[in-house]
């Protein structure tokens, strides 16, 4: 799902990221993977009948704030129709930041998905859920122990059911490791982080990510990237296109 | 046959076509409104696109180039027809300064009204720079190398647009004013709002109620589109003591509010004390960055000296936090912008990175241009001739003239004065001393390091200050 980094599904994978360099296309890309995987294999007649069979959407969106029109339009871009699976629900976004009776509360969210995640039938796709951003959801008010309890009773019960699990943080100040981010940082299983440039905006690279083991990652599952060998990336409207640091192969 | 279909590209948007809009040149569903300030609008791609929000941060006290730029926001929006909405309590004030249309242009527009003519560019109709601000000279032929001849004068901002162009920025003149009957009909008419946000004393009351009428504005009707501009987000007389989490919220929600009635736009200048990236904690621009659409801060020179000095024909530089692109990954800017330079530096050798951006205000218009630095040690102190050694003279605070050596193999101590003298190519010390003699344990110069002078009995005839490249009469930020 997360090519060409070798994340296994049912992962959970923090992304963090700035201003300068969002990670943007990285949840587009893993929406965009997993719906197409989940197309693909309800092609096949077999398969089809086993994922169809009640299953729930595959792909389950819970953002701070959601932007349809957006998502739609880099979809199309790399030749997904996003609308078409918003229809049959094959795709759900979920507005966490919404108030309900004057009140924002993240308890009440957990248990209108609850349900849908942990709904585990036969489907042969992964399925995945997204939290887009935890950072936001901070600064606009919500309480950080509530995020954190949020955050946890996600990751088990994405864990439970196998679901990938990608949680979304904004990083303000790139020096100083806040509590959040500590945290978040004990109990993730992989750490993919985007960072610009040092030297500040190119025209030919976009920013740089590595992916380091989190907490709960078991030794050598994976190749992991360090920051010194960070992979850098040229952001295109189609999507990234990757490179190793200091070379320039596929970009000039 | 075949079932191929062409696309329809008239049919390829669903957008509807707003008056005095462009469609963005990087996607056809996005629909860009102007800012007033050409300069400005080539920074964010081309426009402010609707459905988004654009916080200027003007951290300096003592101006109001932020509110400036809002006051060109409106304008701009008057002169498309598009309904604007000021949220202040002082907005007829606000109003009352608002910029217009050069006055030559008006004069055009009424002699065009009795007869067919010609147009005629007004003083802003030039490219590149303010004609006020530098003297034309008489003979433009300059006597110059021939591979150089073709190429274009050096430029350092967009061209400001013909006057009589398409309803798209068009051209303001600071010296003149809104005329008192543009704006009363407007106001009667709906194009105008004046909104004040509410109650300050509760605590997020004001942003609240505030949003509350925006959502209102929005709903009224989608079939022109809606300017939202806030002069000074934050200011306590209007905002009262506003939380960094008020902020945040009222921000994050406004652009919710944008993205569901996607023909609205929003315009903010932060409050000065809300535009110090230290409000609130550090990192507080990149939060308001990312709860926006796109985020420019401001800094003026008017509290700096030293920059003020360093780069005269500017007024303070521009810094970008967050650029809009509301349909792709990629933003509109990173591509199109003449003044940023990131699309020509990735196309040619692909190294190179954005340039530095600052503005200036001249006496007729507000101008965002690109800052290169001057020479290294500045035109006017270009060295001439090559120095006879690479001795390099410092003055200390006392007066007394030391050159400094950068290695000194061997001292010899001379009872009563000492002269150290590097036979070797480097730089040599010269320790002059003025007054009665000191022990020798005084005199004594480590290799490579200086030590305070020492008075000295003999009075030495004073050597002619040195000029080099980088001396400067004038004191230099770092001396203490």
């Amino acid at each position: 799902m997360f090519s060409p980094f070798d994340i296994p599904s049912g992962a959970f994978t923090l992304i963090t990221d700035e201003l300068s360099a969002p990670a943007d296309f990285l949840l587009h890309g893993a929406v965009n993977a997993c719906i197409k995987e989940h197309a693909t294999k309800a092609r096949v007649p077999g398969l089809r009948a086993k994922s169809e069979s009640g299953a729930g959407p595959t792909v389950l969106v819970l953002s701070s704030s959601v932007d349809l029109a957006r998502w739609k339009a880099i979809s199309s871009k790399q030749n997904v129709n996003l609308a078409q699976h918003l229809t049959n629900g094959t795709v759900k976004f979920v507005d966490v930041a919404c108030e309900e009776g004057g009140e924002m509360s993240l308890s009440s969210v957990f248990n209108s998905i609850s349900a849908t995640v942990g709904s585990s039938s036969d489907v042969l796709s992964e399925r995945l859920v997204i939290l887009d951003d935890v950072s936001t959801l901070e600064w606009i008010g919500f309480s950080p122990l509530d995020i954190m309890r949020f955050v946890r009773a996600l990751r088990i019960s994405c864990h439970k059911a196998n679901w990938t699990f990608i949680v979304r943080y904004h990083v303000v100040t790139p020096n100083e490791v806040d509590e959040q981010l500590q945290q978040l940082l004990g109990i993730c299983t992989y750490h993919l982080d985007v960072r610009p440039l040092y030297s500040g905006r190119s025209g030919a690279v976009s920013g740089e990510i590595a992916l380091h083991r989190g907490a709960a990652a078991r030794q050598d599952e994976v190749k992991l990237i360090k920051r010194s060998g960070s992979l850098q990336y040229r952001l295109l409207d189609t999507g990234p296109v990757y490179f190793q640091k200091g070379t320039s192969e596929g970009v000039l | 046959m075949s079932s191929f279909k062409r696309k329809d590209p008239s049919k390829q948007s669903n957008l509807k076509s707003y008056e005095g809009t462009r469609v963005s040149p990087a996607s056809s569903s996005t629909i860009n409104t102007s800012t007033g300030i050409s300069s400005l609008d080539d920074i964010l791609g081309g426009g402010l696109p609707l459905s988004c929000s654009l916080v200027i941060a003007a951290p300096d006290l003592h101006s109001s180039y932020g509110e400036l730029v809002q006051k060109y926001w409106v304008a701009e929006g008057l002169a498309c027809g598009h309904r604007v909405c000021v949220i202040d309590d002082y907005a007829e004030d606000f109003l009352r300064d608002l910029m217009w249309y050069p006055k030559s242009t008006l004069s055009v527009a009424s002699e065009a009204t009795s007869g067919g003519i010609k147009e005629k560019e007004g003083p802003l109709g030039s490219t590149f720079e303010d004609e006020e601000d530098e003297p034309t000279p008489t003979d433009r032929k300059v006597k110059i190398a021939w591979r150089y001849e073709q190429m274009k004068p050096f430029q350092t901002t967009v061209s400001t647009p013909s006057l009589t162009s398409e309803n798209y920025c068009h051209v303001f003149d600071l010296t003149s004013r809104v005329p008192t009957p543009v704006v009363n009909e407007k106001l009667v008419s709906g194009k105008l709002s004046l909104l004040a946000p509410g109650n300050p004393n509760r605590t997020g009351g004001a942003t609240m109620s505030a949003l509350r009428q925006v959502e209102q504005v929005l709903q009224e009707q989608s079939t022109v589109p809606i300017r939202i501009c806030i002069p000074s987000l934050g200011s306590p007389a209007t905002w009262g003591d506003i939380t960094p989490s008020n902020a945040l919220q009222f921000l994050h929600s406004l652009r919710g509010l944008l993205r569901k009635y996607p023909h609205g736009c929003a315009s903010i200048t932060l409050a000065p004390h809300l535009s110090s990236d230290n409000w609130s904690g550090s990192g507080w621009l990149q939060k308001v960055g990312w709860v926006t659409d796109a985020s420019l801060t401001l800094a003026a020179f008017s509290a700096d000296p030293a920059l003020s000095a360093t780069f005269p024909s500017h007024h303070g530089i521009v810094h970008i936090t967050a650029l809009p692109s509301p349909s792709t990954l990629v933003a509109p800017s990173d591509r199109f912008s003449t003044l940023r330079g990131l699309a020509s530096s990735a196309s040619g050798f692909g190294g190179s990175g954005e340039n530095n951006l600052a503005f200036k205000c001249t006496r007729k218009r507000l101008i965002f241009e690109t800052l290169h630095l001057d020479l290294d040690g500045g035109v006017s102190e270009r060295r001439t001739s090559a120095p006879s050694s690479t001795a390099v003279e410092l003055t200390t605070a006392t007066g007394t003239s030391i050159s400094a050596s950068a290695a000194a193999k061997s001292h010899d101590h001379s009872q009563g004065t000492c002269n150290d003298h590097v036979s070797s190519g480097g730089p040599r010390i010269d320790i002059e001393f003025e007054g009665p003699a000191v022990p020798e344990e005084k005199k004594a110069v480590v290799a490579g390091e200086l030590i305070a002078p020492s008075p000295q009995p003999e009075t030495r005839p004073k050597k002619p200050k040195k000029k080099v490249a980088f001396f400067s009469d004038r004191p230099d930020v770092y001396d203490f």
